[in-house]
């Protein structure tokens, strides 16, 4: 994950480990020879029959049934289906508990009138909502768009209510000691809650994506999450992994956009990081 | 001379818990008197931000009354202009943007806004970091742009609440001579807290001492070191006469804190 990278000190030219880092990329090298020898041990395992085929199909085979997921032009769909799904859902949500989160941290009475639904919600798992969902919206494009919403909306909401009565009251202060009134000062505290509002899309961006795969396993026709049922129930395991493989890449491109942008839309953000 | 603010008989509690109140300033009387350079100091804890935060608006007496030119402070006052210890810049806006911040807020033409902003950034000897961001500054220029985005929008009172605490010593220094050059020449009427005796005695003519919790006016001393001053003021054997006179009311306080603060947590 691109999160603990972040983290990372010895990305820091004051510690002596970054220098030895600028000549070999050490780590880079290390984690190379990680997945080689994984892939290996994996090659062995299935090539001596450690492992029955039933259970565990050698790399080779999940390398064919890749190869033929992007051939046939299946995989680039399911991607594009699947992200489009993501991103209706998400973008929905955000509409409506950024400006909802902001509105509770501000104004008390929106905070105890929304209590009660925001506890009683919050516990439940996006694929509770599945039969309810399918009942009232069938099993179409509509279906899945909600499940993502319902799955991610809470998240966005508190993240934004948490990043709001965070802010600083010092820069309050000082925006209406500088004749600040209602409006601007509603602009000072969003511009300050930002880069917390944001951080918590891109943590609710992975648990879209974990929405979506969860209805495509139950009702759809492509779709990431539909490769992977759809080859189970074909007792086609090599296709099944290239299904979760698929997911995985798909997310981590995912995120690495997810903070590009970050980057762009923050720029006075990146001193702390 | 004519007072522009002034305190009469303002008291202040504060509830720490239900039916538990705590006294931040009992009984405090104070003037400061145009184009005056007043500090005040005392031990930590006597109340010295609630007094600044009156004359600014953001908080009211609990009985007594703060005002400016013989007028109740009940609100916001942004001729009281204010600077902080934290410096308080927006993060997220350059520092010629947050200069401009105020007289955005006055409603001032783009252009102006552009060269008032660019005189203030000059005046603070920060030209070249117009289109920097707060965090690529030092604390000593981020204290320095604060300041300028204060002038920008010409309050009649500068509140400056221990506004170079957090910096380092020969930085504090370079920005105090720095202010008491701008005050020479603008002749802004300002109020200083600090808990810096040679601070004080370097930058006022007046310094307030505040006895501790609950804070009162405990003496106020004039100090009549020849201006312009520079730090070497701090040499001369007049300076160091009139520490040790502002250090023997200061002193009693700062033991009768310590003591309480046996007794007490610090709020």
């Amino acid at each position: 994950m691109t999160s603990y990278q972040t983290v990372d000190a010895t990305r820091k030219s004051y510690l002596p480990m970054s220098k030895f880092k600028a000549r070999i990329p050490a780590a880079f090298i290390v984690k190379c020879l990680s997945v080689l020898a994984f892939i290996g041990l994996w090659y062995v395992a299935t090539r001596y029959r450690w492992v029955s085929p039933i259970f565990l199909p050698s790399p080779l085979a999940v390398f064919q049934e890749a190869r033929f997921l992007v051939q046939d032009g299946d995989l680039w769909r399911s991607v594009l289906e699947s992200s489009k799904r993501v991103f209706s859902g998400f973008a929905l949500a955000a509409l409506v508990s950024i400006p909802l989160g902001i509105l509770m941290a501000t104004w008390w009475p929106a905070k105890a009138a929304l209590d009660p639904f925001v506890s009683l919600l919050r516990p439940l798992p996006s694929i509770t909502w599945i039969p309810l969902t399918i009942l009232w919206l069938g099993i179409g494009e509509g279906q899945k768009t909600a499940i993502v919403f319902m799955g991610t909306w809470i998240y966005i909401l508190i993240y934004t209510y948490e990043s709001t009565k965070r802010v600083d009251p010092l820069l309050i202060m000082a925006a209406r000691n500088l004749g600040a009134r209602r409006l601007a000062i509603m602009r000072v505290v969003l511009m300050a809650a930002l880069p917390g509002i944001i951080s918590g899309l891109k943590i609710t961006l992975a648990i879209a994506w974990s929405c979506v795969i969860t209805a495509e396993m139950i009702a759809a026709q492509v779709g990431l999450g539909a490769i992977i049922w759809r080859a189970k129930d074909g007792g086609n395991l090599g296709l099944v992994l290239v299904g979760m493989l698929g997911i995985s890449i798909t997310v981590l491109i995912a995120d690495f956009l997810a903070d590009r942008l970050e980057k762009v839309l923050l720029p006075w953000e990146r001193g702390r990081r | 001379m004519t007072a522009i603010l002034t305190a009469e008989n303002v008291t202040k509690t504060y509830p720490i818990r239900a039916g538990a109140d705590i006294t931040a300033i009992s009984n405090l009387s104070l003037e400061v008197n145009e184009g005056e350079f007043v500090c005040i100091v005392g031990a930590s804890g006597c109340g010295k931000s609630t007094l600044l935060n009156m004359f600014a608006g953001f908080v009211q007496p609990t009985r007594g009354v703060v005002k400016l030119r013989g007028a109740p402070i009940t609100d916001i006052e942004p001729r009281c202009g204010m600077m902080f210890q934290q410096y308080a810049l927006f993060p997220w806006k350059t520092l010629i943007k947050n200069v401009e911040f105020g007289l955005e807020m006055k409603g001032v033409a783009r252009k102006e806004r552009r060269e008032r902003a660019q005189h203030f950034i000059d005046l603070v000897q920060l030209s070249g970091f117009e289109n920097r961001y707060p965090y690529e500054l030092s604390g000593g220029m981020q204290q320095r742009a604060s300041l300028a985005r204060l002038l920008a929008v010409d309050p009649e009172v500068l509140l400056m609440d221990e506004p170079f605490a957090a910096l380092d010593a020969m930085t504090r220094q370079v920005l105090q001579e720095e202010l008491l050059q701008i005050q020479e020449r603008s002749h802004k009427t300002i109020l200083f807290i600090t808990h810096n005796l040679d601070e004080a005695l370097v930058l006022a003519d007046r310094v307030v001492v505040l006895s501790s919790r609950p804070g009162r006016v405990k003496a106020v001393i004039d100090n009549d070191l020849p201006r312009p001053r520079r730090a070497s003021v701090q040499l001369s054997k007049e300076y160091s006469d009139l520490k040790a006179k502002v250090w023997a009311e200061v002193e009693d306080e700062v033991t009768k804190h310590a003591q309480s603060d046996m007794l007490a947590p610090a709020m």
